[in-house]
C-alpha cells in the first residue's frame, strides 16, 4: 500500500527540481543569482560548485533509487516467505565506507586549492575599499581617492577590489550575491575579501545585502553595487571627493581656484599649475534607467506617516541650507551632530559620525540602507519620522508633533511640514 | 496543561493493581514511565507553540513586503522558533523516549535516580514557559538561537528579552545535565543480567552515546551563557565591545555547544528509525556493530567541526582548511549508516506502517540534508551560503526531515506501549502525507531562494528579487504541515479511549520492552529476564530470526539477581505489593525544587524589569526555599 504515490512523488520532485535548476540559470528572473561569472573568484566557486552539485545529484539519485527500489521490490505480499536473516557484511561495510570517501576525496582536493586561492592577499595594485557596517547601513570609503560615500559602492570593471571590512557596532556580513561570497564584519577585527569584477561589466547593477542578524532592521540593511567603465569610474571618484555643493569650502575652493588661475601665466614658469577648479558640473553617476527593476526599491510608505506633496514644489534649498548649518536652528534641525556634509559647519567626523556622509548624497539613487528611492516624497517622509519608515532606525524624529518610538514621546521642537520641504529641497541639491 | 491529562483507560487494569491515578500522581511521579509521558505531553505543546511561531512567519514571508508582524516581533518570533525547537521540542521528544524506554530496552525497573529524574522534567517544564510567556508581552528574546554577542550586550539589547534566554537557556542546561547523568548511570549500572553493551538495543546505544555529548557539550555554552550573564547583571566585560573584547570568543564556545547539539538532536530519531526499521523489515538490523560504531564517530567528529558554522568570519585559509576536512568526514559513518538501513530493508518482508514510513521517510530526507551538508563543507561554497536560506532548508532536512520524522515514527510505534492502544493507521496515513509533502514544500524551494540570494532571518524582503514563487511554495507547504499536525493531534488524543487494543508485543518486534504488557505496570518486569542476544523477543518467539548470531546460554551465565529469570514474555499483571517489588515513593519536592530553582535563577530579571532589591529578596526567599526542599528531599527515603 502507497507504494506508488512514494514513487510518482519521487519522479515529480525530481522532475520539479531540474525544471527549477534550468530556469535559476537566469539573471532575468532571478537578479540575485549567486551562478554568475561575474567576477574571478566566482568562476572559481561556481565550478567547485558545479562538481560538488553533480557528486551530490549522483548519491542523491543512488541513494534515493535504492531506497525506492527497495520499498518496492520486498513488500510485504501475502504469503511471502520468512525473510533470509542476515546480521551484516565486513565485505559491504568496507565498501560503503569507501563509497563516501572516494566522493568527498575530489570534493577535498579542489575545496582546499580554492580556499587558497580565494584567501590569498590581493593584488598589491588593488582598489582599497574600506567597509564600515553600521546599524543598519553601510559607510563605504576609497582611502585611495578620499571618497566616503554610503550605501552604493562604484566599482571599476577589470580592476580587482579589496575590501577592509569592519563594523562600527554588532556584527554583519558583507554580501553581493552576484559578485562573490560573503565576508562577516567583526567588532574588534578587520577582515578582508577581494574580487576582480569581470572588465565586460561596464554598467551594471547589483543588489548587496547584510548576511549577519543585526537587529531590529536586519533585513533593511541592503546596498548597490555598481561596476561601471574605469573612466566614468574616476569621473565619479573625482566628483565624490569635492566639498559639497553651495558650501562655503567649495565656494573659497572655487574663488581661489580662479585667482590662481588667473595669475597661474605670470608664474607658470616657477610654480607647477594648479589643480583644475572642481567642476560644478556633477561627476559620473550610474545611470538610474540601467539599474535594472530589482535594485529600485519599491518598499512600502508605511501608512501611518502622512505629508502633502505639494508643499515639495515650495521648497527652498536657501532656506533648507540654512536650518540644516546654522547653528541657531540646531534645537530643530540637529542634522550635523550625526551627518558630514564636507565643506560645511562640522561638529562630527566620518569617524564618529552616525549617520550617513551627505555631501553627495543626491547623487545616490537609494537611501535609508537601500530600502527607499531617493526622492523628494521618500526623503521628506525619512525626515519627518525615520523611526516609523525604518524599524529600530536611531535618527531622530523632526517632524514636529510626530510620535518617535525611540523617545516614546511626541516631538515638541521639530520642523514643520514646509521646512522639511526646504530640507529635501537642499538635500537635492546635493549632487 | 496537556501535561496532567488522565491516563488512559488501558490503565484500568493498572487500577486493579493498585497503581494510582488523578493530578497528584501524576504531579508526584517519580516513575521514568510516567516522567516520559510527561515530556511527551509538554513537548508535543511546545511543538504546537513552535509551529504556530513558524506558521506566523511564513505567512509573513509569503509576499514581498509582507505586513503580517512587525520587525521586533518577527525577530523574537525567529528566536523563539529556532529556541522552541531545539530545546523545548526536540530535545524533549527524545528525552520522553529516553525516559520510556531506556529502562524498559535494558530490562530495569527503573532509572538511576527517578527523583532527580521528576526533577529534570519539573526545571524543563518551568525554564520553558519563563522563556515562552514572555512572548506575550512583546519581550521574548530576540537575538536569534544563536545569540550573537555584541548584540546581545546590554549596549545593544537593553530590554528583558536577551535576560529571559539567557536565564532560560542556563535553567534548561541543569534540566539536560541532571539527566544525562542519569541516563548514563542508568545504562552503565542497571542492564539486565546478560545485557552486555553490545547487546543493548541500538536506542539505548544511541542515546547512551547522545548522554555523552550532552555532558561534554553542554558545559561550552553553560560557560559561554554564564559569560553573558555577568556582562548583562555584573558589569563584566567578556563580550564588551567597548572594553575591546572579541565577539568570536562567544562564536567559539556556542558553536562547541552548537554542533555536537545537532547530533543530539538527531542520533535519538537514528536510533529510534533502527529499532523500526528492522521490526518492519521482519530482520535483525544490518551491520548492528557498524551501527554502534558509526554513531560514537559521529558523535566524536562532532566535537571537531565546529567552526564550520565560521566560515564567513575570516579564520584564515589554513583553520578553514581543517574544519572543512573534518566535516566532510562525517559523511562517512553518516553515508554508512544510510546504507546500513537500506541493508537492513535489503531482501525484508515489509510492513509499511505509519510508523515505517516515517522511518523510511527519514533515510531519504536525512539524505539530502546530509548532501546539502557536504556542500557547505567546503568554505569557497558556503560562503554564497551560509546565513541564507540554503541553510535553512538544509538544516531543516535534517531536523524536520530526520529527527522529526525519526520521533514521529517512534511516537506511532511506541504508542501502543505506553497506552495499550492503537493509534489510527489511517489517520497517521493522513499525517504522514501532508508532513512528507507539505515538507519537502517548504523545504525545497528554500534551497533556490538561497541561492538565488535571499538571506536569512530578514523579516522582509522588496518585490522582484526573484523569490516570490519560492516563498509562496514554501508557505502554502506550511498548511500542509499544519493540516498533518492538527491530525495527528486528534489522532493522538482520541486513539487514547478508542484505538485498538495492542497486545504486549504490538508490531512482532524483538526487544525487551515488548515482552511486557502494554502499558507496563509500575515495576515493568516483575522477574528480571536474562539476556542472551540482542533480540531477546526474537530468540523467545522466532528462534529462527536469531539462529546464526552469538548466543550465551542462561545457563553458562552467572546470575546474580535472584529476580532474573531466562526470556519470557509477562501476561500476568500484579501490583508491586503482591510482588514484593519495592518502588520509590512518589514526592512532590522535586516539582518544587524546580520551581524554586526558576524562581531563584529567573529572579535575576528584577534587577532590569524592577530593582535590585526586588531582586534580591525574590532570589534569596527562593534560594532558602530551594535549600529547604533540597534537604528535605534528601532526607526523605526513596522507597
Amino acid at each position: 500500500m502507497n507504494r506508488l504515490p512514494t514513487r510518482r512523488l519521487g519522479s515529480a520532485l525530481a522532475l520539479a527540481a531540474v525544471a527549477l535548476a534550468l530556469a535559476a540559470c537566469s539573471t532575468q528572473h532571478y537578479p540575485n543569482t549567486t551562478f554568475t561569472a561575474n567576477t574571478d573568484v566566482n568562476v572559481d566557486v561556481n565550478a567547485l560548485w558545479n562538481r560538488i552539485l553533480f557528486m551530490g545529484t549522483l548519491v542523491f539519485i543512488f541513494v534515493e533509487a535504492l531506497l525506492i527500489y527497495v520499498v518496492i521490490r520486498f513488500r510485504a505480499r501475502p504469503g511471502a516467505p520468512v525473510p533470509k536473516q542476515i546480521h551484516g557484511s565486513h565485505v559491504l561495510e568496507i565498501v560503503w565506507t569507501a563509497i563516501p570517501v572516494l566522493i568527498l576525496i575530489p570534493i577535498a582536493i579542489p575545496t582546499v586549492k580554492t580556499i587558497f586561492k580565494t584567501q590569498a592577499p590581493a593584488v598589491a595594485d588593488a582598489l582599497q575599499v574600506e567597509v564600515y557596517g553600521h546599524q543598519w547601513w553601510w559607510e563605504f570609503r576609497y582611502p585611495q581617492l578620499g571618497v566616503v560615500t554610503a550605501n552604493e559602492l562604484y566599482l571599476p570593471a577589470g580592476k580587482t577590489v579589496n575590501f577592509t571590512l569592519q563594523t562600527r557596532d554588532v556584527l554583519h556580513s558583507f554580501w553581493t550575491p552576484g559578485l562573490s561570497g560573503k565576508r562577516d564584519l567583526i567588532t574588534n577585527k578587520v577582515n578582508h575579501l577581494w574580487y576582480t569584477p569581470d572588465a565586460k561589466l561596464t554598467e551594471a547593477a547589483f543588489n548587496g545585502f547584510c548576511t549577519e542578524y543585526c537587529g531590529a532592521s536586519h533585513a533593511n540593511m541592503r546596498f548597490r553595487v555598481y561596476t561601471v567603465s574605469p573612466e566614468n569610474f574616476d569621473s565619479w571618484a573625482a566628483h565624490q571627493k569635492t566639498e559639497a555643493m553651495g558650501s562655503p569650502a567649495l565656494l573659497a575652493a572655487q574663488a581661489a581656484a580662479d585667482s590662481a588661475a588667473r595669475r597661474a601665466p605670470a608664474r607658470a614658469a616657477v610654480i607647477p599649475t594648479p589643480a583644475p577648479a572642481p567642476a560644478m558640473a556633477a561627476g559620473y553617476v550610474f545611470p538610474a534607467d540601467k539599474m535594472g527593476a530589482h535594485t529600485i526599491p519599491k518598499t512600502p510608505i508605511p501608512a501611518s506617516i502622512t505629508y502633502d506633496d505639494n508643499l515639495l514644489a515650495q521648497g527652498d534649498a536657501a532656506r533648507g541650507r540654512a536650518l540644516i548649518t546654522n547653528p541657531a536652528n540646531m534645537a530643530k534641525a540637529s542634522c550635523l551632530t550625526c551627518h558630514v556634509i564636507k565643506g560645511e559647519q562640522a561638529y562630527v567626523n566620518d569617524d564618529v559620525a552616525r549617520g550617513p556622509n551627505l555631501t553627495h548624497v543626491a547623487s545616490r539613487h537609494t537611501f535609508g540602507g537601500g530600502l527607499f528611492p531617493l526622492d523628494a516624497a521618500h526623503l521628506a517622509r525619512w525626515v519627518k519620522n525615520a523611526q516609523i519608515m525604518k524599524p529600530g532606525a536611531t535618527m531622530n524624529t523632526f517632524g514636529v508633533g510626530q510620535y518617535s518610538p525611540m523617545m516614546k514621546a511626541n516631538v515638541t521642537v521639530g520642523l514643520t511640514d514646509a521646512e522639511i520641504a526646504d530640507v529635501v529641497a537642499y538635500l537635492l541639491t546635493l549632487k | 496543561m496537556a501535561t496532567t491529562a488522565a491516563p488512559a483507560p488501558a490503565y484500568a487494569a493498572a487500577h486493579a493493581a493498585g497503581e494510582q491515578t488523578g493530578l497528584w500522581s501524576w504531579l508526584a511521579t517519580v516513575d521514568h514511565k510516567r516522567i516520559g509521558t510527561l515530556y511527551l505531553w509538554t513537548a508535543l505543546g511546545f511543538l504546537f507553540v513552535g509551529g504556530i511561531e513558524a506558521f506566523i512567519m511564513r505567512l509573513q514571508l509569503m509576499q514581498p513586503n509582507g505586513q503580517v508582524v512587525s520587525a521586533e516581533l518577527y525577530n523574537q518570533l525567529f528566536t523563539m522558533h529556532g529556541t522552541t525547537m531545539i530545546f523545548l521540542v526536540v530535545m524533549p521528544l527524545s528525552a520522553a523516549f529516553f525516559n520510556y524506554l531506556i529502562p524498559l530496552q535494558i530490562g530495569a525497573r527503573d532509572v538511576a535516580f527517578p527523583r532527580l529524574n521528576a526533577f529534570s522534567y519539573w526545571v524543563y517544564l518551568f525554564g520553558g514557559l519563563f522563556m515562552t510567556i514572555p512572548i506575550f508581552f512583546n519581550a521574548a528574546p530576540d537575538g536569534g538561537w544563536f545569540g550573537y554577542a555584541p548584540l546581545t550586550t546590554l549596549q545593544f539589547s537593553a530590554g528583558l528579552h536577551i535576560d529571559f534566554w539567557v536565564l532560560g537557556l542556563q535553567i534548561l542546561g541543569v534540566s539536560s545535565l541532571a539527566a544525562a547523568f542519569n541516563f548514563i548511570t542508568t545504562i552503565i549500572n542497571m542492564r539486565a543480567p546478560g545485557m552486555t553493551l553490545m547487546r543493548m538495543p541500538i536506542f539505548t546505544w544511541m542515546s547512551f552515546v547522545v548522554q555523552f555529548l550532552l555532558v561534554l557539550a553542554f558545559p561550552a555554552i553553560t560557560i559561554a551563557l554564564f559569560f553573558l550573564q555577568f556582562d548583562r547583571f555584573f558589569g563584566t566585560q567578556f563580550y564588551e565591545i567597548a572594553a575591546g573584547a572579541d565577539p568570536l570568543l562567544w562564536q567559539h564556545l556556542f558553536w562547541v555547544f552548537g554542533h555536537p547539539e545537532v547530533y543530539i538532536l538527531i542520533l535519538p530519531a537514528f536510533g529510534l528509525a533502527s529499532e523500526i526499521l528492522p521490526t518492519f523489515s521482519q530482520k535483525p538490523l544490518f551491520g548492528y556493530n557498524v551501527m554502534v560504531y558509526s554513531g560514537i564517530m559521529i558523535g566524536f567528529l562532532g566535537f571537531g567541526v565546529w567552526a564550520h558554522h565560521m566560515f564567513a568570519v575570516g579564520m584564515g585559509a589554513t583553520a578553514d582548511t581543517i574544519f572543512s576536512m573534518a566535516t566532510m568526514l562525517i559523511g562517512i559513518p553518516t553515508g554508512v549508516k544510510i546504507f546500513n538501513w537500506i541493508a537492513t530493508m535489503w531482501g525484508g518482508n515489509l510492513r509499511f506502517t505509519v510508523a515505517m514510513k516515517f522511518a523510511i521517510a527519514l533515510v531519504a530526507l536525512f539524505t539530502i540534508g546530509g548532501i546539502s551538508g557536504v556542500m557547505h563543507s567546503s568554505p569557497p561554497t558556503d560562503l554564497q551560503q551560509t546565513d541564507t536560506y540554503f541553510i535553512v532548508a538544509h538544516f531543516h532536512y535534517v531536523l524536520f526531515g530526520g529527527s522529526i520524522m525519526g520521533i514521529m515514527g517512534g511516537i506511532y510505534h511506541y504508542y501502543p506501549k505506553i497506552t495499550g492502544r492503537y493509534m489510527s493507521e489511517k489517520l497517521g496515513n493522513w499525517h504522514f502525507w501532508l508532513f512528507f509533502i507539505g515538507m519537502n514544500m517548504t523545504f525545497f524551494p528554500m534551497h533556490f531562494s538561497g541561492m538565488l540570494g535571499m538571506p536569512r532571518r530578514i523579516y522582509t524582503y522588496d518585490v522582484g528579487q526573484g523569490w516570490e514563487t519560492f516563498n509562496l511554495w514554501s508557505t502554502i507547504g506550511v498548511f500542509f504541515q499544519a493540516a498533518g499536525l492538527l491530525i495527528f493531534a486528534w489522532n493522538f488524543l482520541k486513539s487514547r479511549k478508542s484505538g485498538e487494543r495492542a497486545p504486549n508485543d504490538a508490531w512482532g518486534a524483538g526487544t525487551l520492552e515488548w515482552s511486557i504488557p502494554s502499558p507496563p505496570p509500575e515495576y515493568n518486569f516483575a522477574q528480571l529476564p536474562v539476556v542472551t542476544s540482542r533480540y531477546p523477543l526474537w530468540d523467545l518467539k522466532h528462534p529462527e530470526r536469531t539462529a546464526d548470531i552469538a548466543h550465551s546460554a542462561p545457563d553458562q551465565m552467572t546470575i546474580t539477581d535472584s529476580h532474573a529469570v531466562p526470556m519470557h514474555e509477562e501476561t500476568e499483571r500484579k501490583s508491586a505489593k503482591d510482588l514484593g517489588i519495592p518502588m520509590p515513593f512518589p514526592t512532590i519536592k522535586p516539582l518544587f525544587a524546580a520551581l524554586f530553582m526558576v524562581i531563584m535563577v529567573g529572579g535575576l530579571v528584577f534587577i532590569h524589569a524592577a530593582t535590585l532589591q526586588v531582586a534580591l529578596a525574590v532570589m534569596i526567599s527562593a534560594a532558602a526555599l530551594f535549600i529547604g526542599t533540597v534537604y528535605g528531599w534528601l532526607t526523605s527515603p526513596l522507597e
